[in-house]
């Protein structure tokens, strides 16, 4: 397969984003040209994810042919394509859940079009092999993420928002600067070259680079939500439609999250370089510390948007401890997780948008009894909430297992401990709402109306649930053939223990840096020749 | 000159920090286009000569080498110009949502912001706003 149809990935959401902004008037023709879009990308990323194997370990399309590390590389491989591939399935599954649940003086006009640029940065950030490329996918996806929080324009988005933005301003503004300083202190910005950098000049880094890996995790982490910069995340997601709301919770902050998994194991926390020991124990502690204070939130929370909220961030805790273990297997377990827990919390976002709209609330204090109103919902809840919980035949059982045999072989005690405290009160979170809101009597501001009533919660919503049971079919399939999905995960994240394969991957393609000095610059200008020294 | 630099990115941060603790969004609003400004003529700082462990000094990508000290190196450049873009259009953005918040709010004051996002008080911070 060609590697540069790579690029179309990136393109297809610009294309779709463009299109609908002509066509915004006609909300049909929007969803048709998104959904066409949707499927067509996730068809290509699936069919370039079958195309890749042993001989083939990623595709690298090095945009204008120039050269790594000049040129921007846009790195295929079979981490990005496992991420993009459940992030469009997420999309998918919101999308169509929009066209029933989004309030229509929001969808109609720029939901659309901003929709499909949210995911062109998602998308970018997942394939880009340049830091500062990284930096503009960001910034393409959180421009999107602003205009999307404000679409509703009432007041409490109004003030969310303004938080919202001006705190990814200032994550924004250090992510540039972090990226000059690497720039300024490696010569470097494509990530295969940092990690060459990295492991050749082992004990001898340039100085003040710890401090770059740690201001750059300081960036990630607030894109990840992770402790002690997660407070915006519950407030802010709050406010959001639940179909947007989804789209947020499963790709905006597992991009800060990838970001750490592809970048630190391989170069700013080389587990073969002493000189970054500080990085790799500030990740240890981030990791336990958020899973563990974020828990205590999800059981305390009254509002079901809050909990779902609080439970994504302990988990972040759990993919942090999956990357401080550096090794073959808590790779692969870090990103089974990953991959299962964005269907799920994307699904439970799209189960909580719908309970709003079936029994009027969120709030476990006024729900009660939606098992014997509405069976199929609940059920769909259940599946992905002990998924989530991790009980053994569903989906998120593997991946902890893993996590939990690794930290223990490897003698993280304190962090296998706050693991497993997490898991137990995840379960106590997820019961007290099922408690709450599925069992008890029939209760909730629409629950009690008259037979026969007009408001909304008989209508029937086909296309909302279409959209979990996309989700809820995938998390089984990723649980029931954990085998398989398991195996797929070791040999996608193969590169990320052993970093030579991406290097290599990467800078293979380089034919100038091997070039005696002269011919290069003969290419660029003559004259300065005789004046080199040699 | 790149201790001059370096004063002044240390100076607009200071700046620029003090005006984003400010109550009132206006400042804020100014307060994060300083600290981009900061961000942009630190990367500018950085960009010299960067002497790499070996001793080697690293100039403009592709030669590799800056003979005679001739070339400084245009990549950071064209970082920084990337970003001076993004941040202009994140800067518009910011305005109209900065006009947008007063118009449905009638203040950008942090504290009766927030006490616009409790629903109780919604109505009578409303009323009192029309009154004053």
């Amino acid at each position: 397969m060609n590697p540069n149809l790579i690029a179309l990935i990136v393109v297809i959401p610009l294309a779709t984003g463009v299109l609908c902004a002509l066509a915004r008037r006609s909300t049909p023709l929007c969803r048709f040209i998104g959904l066409t879009a949707l499927l067509a990308n996730l068809g290509l990323v699936l069919a370039m994810l079958g195309s890749l194997g042993a001989g083939q370990p990623m595709f690298v399309s090095m945009m204008g042919k120039w050269a790594p590390p000049f040129g921007i590389a846009i790195v295929f491989d079979g981490l990005s394509g496992t991420l993009l591939a459940i992030a469009l399935t997420v999309a998918v599954a919101a999308y169509i859940h929009s066209w029933n649940l989004l309030p229509r003086h929001i969808e109609h006009g720029w939901f659309h079009p901003l929709f499909h640029m949210l995911i062109l940065g998602v998308n970018f950030s997942f394939l880009t092999g340049d830091l500062f490329n990284l930096f503009v996918a960001f910034e393409i996806m959180l421009m999107a993420s602003y205009a999307l929080m404000c679409l509703g324009g009432t007041r409490q988005q109004m003030s969310q928002a303004f938080k919202y933005v001006l705190l990814n301003l200032v994550g924004s503004t250090v992510f540039v600067l972090t990226a000059g300083m690497i720039y300024g202190v490696t010569g470097t910005l494509n990530y295969a070259d940092l990690a060459r950098f990295v492991a050749e000049n082992e004990g001898a880094l340039p100085t003040g680079f710890q401090a770059l890996a740690v201001a750059l995790l300081f960036v990630f982490c607030l894109k990840a939500a992770v402790f002690p910069l997660w407070f915006w995340l519950p407030d802010t997601y709050h406010t959001l439609p639940s179909s947007i709301g989804a789209v947020f919770a499963a790709l905006l902050s597992k991009v800060g999250v990838y970001a750490v998994l592809r970048m630190y194991p391989m170069a700013f926390a080389n587990p073969g370089v002493d000189d970054l020991e500080l990085v790799r124990a500030i990740l240890s502690i981030l990791a336990g510390v958020t899973m563990v204070l974020a828990i205590l939130g999800a059981v305390g929370a009254t509002n079901l948007r809050r909990v779902v909220a609080m439970i994504l961030i302990a988990h972040v805790g759990y993919l942090i401890f999956g990357v401080t273990m550096m090794n073959a297997e808590s790779f692969a377990a870090t990103l089974h997780y990953m991959a299962q827990e964005m269907i799920i919390i994307a699904g439970l976002m799209l189960c909580i948008g719908l309970i709003e709209q079936r029994a009027g609330s969120v709030d476990l204090r006024e729900l009660g009894g939606l098992a014997r109103r509405y069976p199929l919902l609940s059920t769909m809840f259940f599946l992905l909430a002990m998924g989530l919980v991790g009980i053994p035949p569903l989906s998120g059982f593997y991946g902890k297992a893993v996590l939990l045999r690794e930290g223990a072989s490897s003698g993280a005690w304190w962090l296998v401990g706050a693991t497993t405290f997490t898991a137990v009160l995840t379960l106590v979170a997820i019961a007290r709402v099922w408690i709450t809101a599925f069992w008890s009597e029939v209760k909730g501001p629409l629950l009690d109306l008259p037979e026969g009533a007009k408001a909304g919660p008989d209508m029937p919503l086909p296309l909302a649930y279409a959209g979990i049971g996309l989700l809820v079919g995938v998390s089984l399939i990723l649980g029931f053939g954990a085998e398989r999905s398991y195996s797929w995960t070791q040999q996608a994240t193969a590169s990320l223990a052993a970093p030579s394969i991406y290097i290599d991957g990467v800078l293979d393609l380089n034919p100038i840096r091997d070039l005696p000095d002269n011919s290069t610059l003969a290419l660029i200008e003559p004259d300065l020749q005789h004046t080199v020294t040699p | 000159m790149t201790l001059l630099l370096g004063i002044c990115v240390a100076v607009i941060f200071a700046v620029s920090v003090y005006l984003m603790l400010s109550r009132e969004l206006k400042s804020v609003a100014m307060g994060v286009f300083l600290f981009s400004h900061a961000a942009h003529l630190g990367i500018l700082a950085m960009s010299g000569q960067p002497v790499l462990p070996g001793g080697v000094v690293k100039g403009a990508p592709v030669l590799g080498t800056s003979p005679n000290g001739i070339h400084v190196d245009p990549l950071p450049q064209a970082l920084i110009l990337t970003s001076i873009v993004i941040s202009f259009a994140i800067m518009a953005f910011l305005l109209t949502l900065l006009v947008t918040t007063f118009r449905t709010t009638r203040t950008l004051n942090v504290d009766r912001l927030s006490e616009e996002d409790r629903p109780e008080s919604m109505s009578h911070s409303v009323s009192r706003e029309v009154t004053a």
